[in-house]
């Protein structure tokens, strides 16, 4: 059986069933909007992470992961060559809104580095072009953090992304994430003081435990509060196709796994087991995006509900 | 003016009458369905029924999909409230897709034909305009409309479930019909304000 034609078989299963999973968001290319999505929540907290903690190296890997998450994008879209269009819905749209983030993100991050990586550039770091880059990509990266979450909560098709919290939610694990990559940085190519480190881990466990009251929260008001859609979200997740990711990835790799790292049960906190919480932190996120998108199911419309 | 359809649950046999009309005029691709038939069996043996429950794109006042697009290829026309879809503009993102509460948008990566031995003359010709990866959706039969026809659903139903006509218009049929015999909406609680009704069955 070709491709095609399986996945033609499956849509049809799908238009039969009361409870329709999206699978657009998440499944074949799909899986580039989850990365993209990842990525850039990971690149916009490690700059604003980067410039709290006045560290060059992971604002170059901000950078970086931006333009990295910005490719995902395109990997994702069907007619990648159109991107240029997105911008035309700015005050409507949150897609558009991101896509604006990420062009002033990249844009200001492109002014901001060179500079400060090389001596020889046309322009210093003090000069008003720097400052404009430096306000530029600020600005981007305070977009990027929030968009995420509102794509997901003003999607009225998908009753489990409705949440108020949901928005929240991708602001807490945007920071997490730049805290995270801040850590494996610092970890690698050495931490300006100490003390720095310890400020760092602070930060990393007050916004993880924040995340983990969110995610509860969120959880708990679909299942409660939810029509049926989002109830049956709840259960793929939690007990349904989607379980072994998320309790894996999501809860043991993303959350457990560091947080014995941090109690310091198996080793001192080394350089070594810091880098570890950041990597497996940063992996526990991708899961929490990947399981939560997927979880998806769109609103039934069912015979039931006519009257 | 606002155009809008009334279809009358009780009238409704499941033929899928309207899915294939539908397929024809527009010459979708697998995996496409711009109208679509639901079934549902309720009640237990002996006294059971099956209802069936005609769907498509819902014409919305305040379209959510519209909102949702980045680049403005979904809009609604201002002088007959059709949402429709320019196919030059989509980038294919899908955020459309999420925001439509009744599911009635599908994503056009299939190949356009339904037989391994290739397409036929008359499935080039009617699936030669449709763009691959992008987003797709039923748009009333615009051309029809405007040309003074019905939308290719309403002509072919053989039990004249359906009825197609201006809800500004009190007097129209489909105005009477909401009025007289309790038309409702799905998932009025979105609050997306449709143009296609229902009548109870």
């Amino acid at each position: 059986m070709s491709e095609t034609s399986a996945k033609y078989d499956r849509l049809i299963q799908d238009l039969r069933r009361d409870f329709r999973p999206q699978r657009e968001w998440g499944e074949g290319r799909g899986l580039f909007l989850v990365i993209g999505h990842f990525l850039v929540g990971v690149a916009a907290g490690a700059w604003l992470f980067g410039l709290l903690f006045d560290y060059l190296p992971v604002l170059v890997a901000g950078f970086l992961l931006g333009g990295a998450g910005g490719l995902a994008h395109l990997a994702f879209l069907g007619r990648p060559e159109r991107f240029w269009k997105m911008a035309r819905r700015i005050r409507t749209a949150w897609v558009a809104r991101g896509f604006a983030g990420l062009t002033l993100f990249l844009a200001g991050a492109g002014l901001y580095l060179p500079p400060l990586l090389m001596p020889s550039w046309p322009w210093n770091s003090a000069s008003p072009i720097a400052s404009l880059g430096w306000l530029m990509a600020a600005i981007g990266a305070a977009v990027l953090i929030a968009y995420m979450g509102f794509v997901y909560s003003t999607s009225k098709g998908i009753p489990f992304w409705n949440s108020p919290l949901h928005p929240v939610l991708y602001i807490a694990y945007a920071f997490r994430g730049g805290a995270a990559a801040l850590l494996v940085a610092m970890a690698v190519l050495g931490a300006p003081s100490a003390d720095a480190i310890g400020l760092l881990l602070k930060l990393w466990i007050g916004i993880t435990v924040i995340v983990i009251v969110l995610f509860v929260l969120e959880l708990q008001g679909a299942w409660s509060g939810g029509n049926a859609a989002a109830r049956r979200s709840v259960r793929e997740l939690l007990a349904g196709r989607l379980a072994i990711a998320f309790y894996g990835g999501t809860l043991l790799i993303g959350l457990l796994v560091p947080a014995i790292l941090v109690s310091e049960r198996i080793a001192p906190l080394g350089l070594g087991v810091l880098a570890a919480i950041g990597l497996f932190s940063a992996l526990g996120d991708f899961f929490m995006k990947y399981t939560t998108i997927r979880a998806g199911i769109y609103l039934p419309l069912k015979m039931r509900s006519l009257r | 003016m606002r155009w809008g359809m009334v279809i009358d649950l009780k009238r409704c046999i499941g033929c899928y009458g309207c899915q294939l009309a539908c397929k024809a005029e527009h010459g979708t691709p697998p995996g496409v369905y711009f109208a679509r038939v639901l079934k549902h069996e309720e009640g237990n043996y002996p006294t059971v029924r099956q209802l069936a429950l005609p769907v498509l794109c819902n014409h919305c006042e305040d379209p959510p999909c519209v909102e949702a697009c980045p680049t403005g290829a979904s809009f609604k026309w201002e002088e007959d409230g059709i949402v429709d879809i320019d196919y030059d503009l989509c980038v294919g993102c899908r955020s459309c897709m999420m925001a439509c509460p009744y599911t009635n948008r599908y994503f056009n990566d299939q190949a356009p034909q339904y037989y391994p031995q290739g397409m036929t003359a008359f499935e080039e010709a009617r699936t030669a305009r449709h763009q691959p990866n992008v987003v797709m959706k039923c748009n009333f039969c615009r051309d029809r409309v405007r040309a003074g026809k019905p939308p290719a659903c309403v002509a072919n139903c053989p039990t004249i479930a359906r009825a197609f006509g201006d809800l500004d218009d009190p007097l129209s049929e489909v105005s009477r019909l909401i009025k007289d015999r309790g038309g409702f909406t799905l998932h009025p609680e979105v609050g997306t304000g449709p143009s296609v009704y229902y009548l109870p069955p």
